[in-house]
């Protein structure tokens, strides 16, 4: 980086994308309702009263049920859909797992509203369920991304071997597969997770009158004294969002070095 | 010696498809219990197909593939009497060498403490003893090669396939294995099958070696038969090196041939040095680097003597190689001698003489 403009980018790119996210914490901690500079004091308040408010503790509960049935089955499918397309031919595999991969790119939007009409249309009535089958159709792509990519990494021999030492294609998978990919599962659940936890589109389109934590969060901003509390949980939020992802990402990469193989990438 | 032994292993009129691809074309071929068995060709010729069919990871589309007698078909290859060396090794990388070794033994119904002996004996057999607490991702790739070995030998196979097992070595390391695999097999007296695509390999270490082109076996003999009296000018080709001259054949009464090639002028042939099918290319005689000799002075030749130059000279230490032209052939011949003490190497352009002998020639027709 030899031209001073830009590092001066750089670092002006870097404030723009961080800059919000620590204003987060700063104002969580200040002892007063107005967000604003000067900062007053500091103070755990809004802490507490965010953990006293019920109606926050119920969208946190339906957040956390949504989360993990969300990545639970996104996994599982993600699973399936990473072993057929690492491991066999079958016609049309391309468009298929194209499709499969469609979700990544479509707008939230689009997938939500036409989620929504067909629910509607066919009578489902809305909730939990519905969310989280909303969410179960974004997260499935990460989930066969993360899990083709631990896939790939396994020779193919290994599995002939477990075969040509005595085992059926069960406890083959079982044996030697599963416990080699299982970095690449905790990868993909977690990642799910956090994906869920923090999607807003799709939650406040098939949630009905069942809220999760981000469209109650949108709610509260209506109320100025409600602020500071949000951005106390919006802090434990973020810590949330990186630890997670931070494990994420330290379990994938010990699935490649225990399988041998070379990095190619990742999420982080 | 090795005709006495039983067969191991048929193929009877062996073909597979790939789709549109021919990958086997109807092989059909004996394996004797306890012999060392090769499988050589280049890359592409159907050597790994064909052994991946007797392990039971490859269909076949039509033919016989039978194992000490009982019929494959149908047999899927978790029982069946083989087992593996994978070329990649295929160590499970989460396993401990010992957990890795004694793979196979999940379902024996011998006590734990039995089990651990004989993982112990499999690593001692391939010098390996006190290995089985490592991890098998931390091993070098000789190691690992040892404890695939192991792990396949432990089950006591009929037969032990092996997927170019050395290939991924070092040329010190791979020298040094190919003797290990040779008394490895002298010791248990399994048969083994290797895959390779290494003629050398193949020469040192089997009892009897199947070349394959294309799909076929091009021919099926012991080592030295190969060498000495390859079955076609593509099989001599593939085998060390061959001279090759352009020839013609005079007359054939009973089993003398009178032929005449270049530079060696009219010579009486044996009928059995006479080998392969008829080709386009018209009959040839081929001879190896070493059958011919240069004559230094006071020398003699034994045999029959032809005046030639020298045109090339490439000095290996142990050995020099020569490219020499006959008088009156333009052919440059590949020539090879040992290197004794005392005795010049020769420049390029010396005028010199050597001995050859008309047996150790071949005659494609």
């Amino acid at each position: 980086m030899k031209n001073p403009g830009l590092r001066v980018y750089a670092i002006g790119y870097l404030i723009f994308l961080y800059a919000p996210i620590i204003l987060l914490p700063v104002f969580a901690l200040n002892d007063s309702k107005v967000v604003s500079f000067p900062l007053t004091g500091f103070t755990f308040r809004w802490f507490q009263e965010m953990w006293a408010d019920d109606s926050l503790r119920e969208a946190l509960t339906n957040s956390l049920i949504v989360a993990i049935c969300a990545s639970v089955i996104a996994t599982a499918l993600g699973l399936l859909a990473a072993r057929a397309s690492t491991r066999f031919t079958f016609p049309a595999k391309g468009g298929i797992l194209g499709l499969i991969m469609l979700p990544l790119v479509l707008p939230e939007m689009i997938v939500a509203m036409s989620l929504l009409m067909v629910l509607l249309a066919v009578g489902v009535p809305l909730g939990k369920h519905t969310i989280i089958m909303g969410h179960v159709l974004i997260c499935t792509p990460f989930a066969v991304a993360i899990l083709s990519s631990a896939f790939q990494s396994l020779d193919k021999s290994l599995e002939e071997a477990a075969y040509d030492l005595g085992e059926g294609p069960i406890s083959a998978f079982r044996l030697i597969i599963l416990p080699l990919v299982t970095p690449g599962i905790v990868s993909s659940l977690l990642i799910c997770f956090t994906i869920s936890l923090d999607e807003f589109i799709i939650a406040n389109f098939l949630g009905g009158n069942t809220k999760v934590l981000s469209a109650y969060i949108y709610g509260q901003f209506r109320f100025p004294a409600k602020v500071p509390a949000m951005l106390a949980l919006g802090t434990i939020l973020v810590l949330l969002s990186i630890t997670l992802l931070s494990i994420a990402e330290y379990f994938r990469r010990r699935g490649i070095a225990k399988t041998g193989g070379k990095d190619t990438g990742g999420f982080l | 010696m090795s005709s006495e032994k039983p067969t191991m292993i048929e193929f009877k009129d062996v073909h597979k498809y790939y789709g549109d691809y021919h990958a086997l074309r109807g092989i059909t071929a004996t394996i004797r219990a306890g012999e060392f068995f090769s499988l050589l060709g280049p890359s592409g010729c159907g050597k790994t197909t064909l052994l991946r069919t007797i392990a039971g990871f490859e269909g076949i589309s039509s033919g016989v593939v039978l194992i000490d007698g009982k019929d494959m078909q149908n047999v899927p290859a978790n029982v069946r009497p083989t087992n593996m060396v994978f070329q990649s090794y295929a160590i499970f990388p989460h396993m401990s060498v010992a957990e890795n070794v004694g793979f196979g033994l999940r379902k024996d119904p011998r006590s734990k403490a039995e089990k651990a002996k004989a993982v112990e004996e499999a690593l001692a057999m391939v010098g390996l003893k006190g290995y089985g607490g490592r991890a098998a991702h931390a091993l070098s790739g000789g190691q690992r090669q040892r404890v695939a070995l192991a792990r396949a030998l432990i089950l006591k196979p009929k037969v032990l396939l092996l997927d170019e097992p050395l290939s991924a070595l070092d040329k010190k390391m791979r020298e040094h294995m190919q003797v290990e695999l040779i008394r490895l097999q002298r010791q248990v007296g399994i048969t083994f099958i290797l895959v390779t695509h290494d003629q050398e390999e193949a020469l040192v270490m089997s009892d009897r070696i199947a070349v394959m082109f294309e799909g076929e076996i091009a021919q099926l003999a012991d080592p030295e038969t190969l060498y000495r009296r390859p079955a076609s000018r593509k099989v001599a080709d593939f085998i060390g090196t061959m001279n090759f001259l352009p020839a013609r054949v005079l007359s054939q009464s009973g089993d003398k041939v009178e032929v005449e090639a270049e530079g060696f002028g009219r010579l009486t042939l044996d009928a059995e040095q006479m080998t392969g099918a008829k080709t386009d290319a018209g009959p040839t005689i081929g001879f190896r680097p070493e059958t011919l000799t240069i004559l230094f002075d006071g020398q003699t030749a034994s045999d029959r003597e032809s005046p030639a130059t020298v045109t090339e000279v490439v000095y290996y230490g142990d050995m020099t190689y020569y490219d020499i032209k006959l008088d009156g052939s333009d052919q440059p011949l590949r020539l090879s001698m040992r290197n004794v003490f005392g005795r010049p190497v020769l420049d390029i352009g010396t005028k010199t003489r050597v001995a050859w002998s008309p047996g150790a020639l071949v005659l494609f027709r």
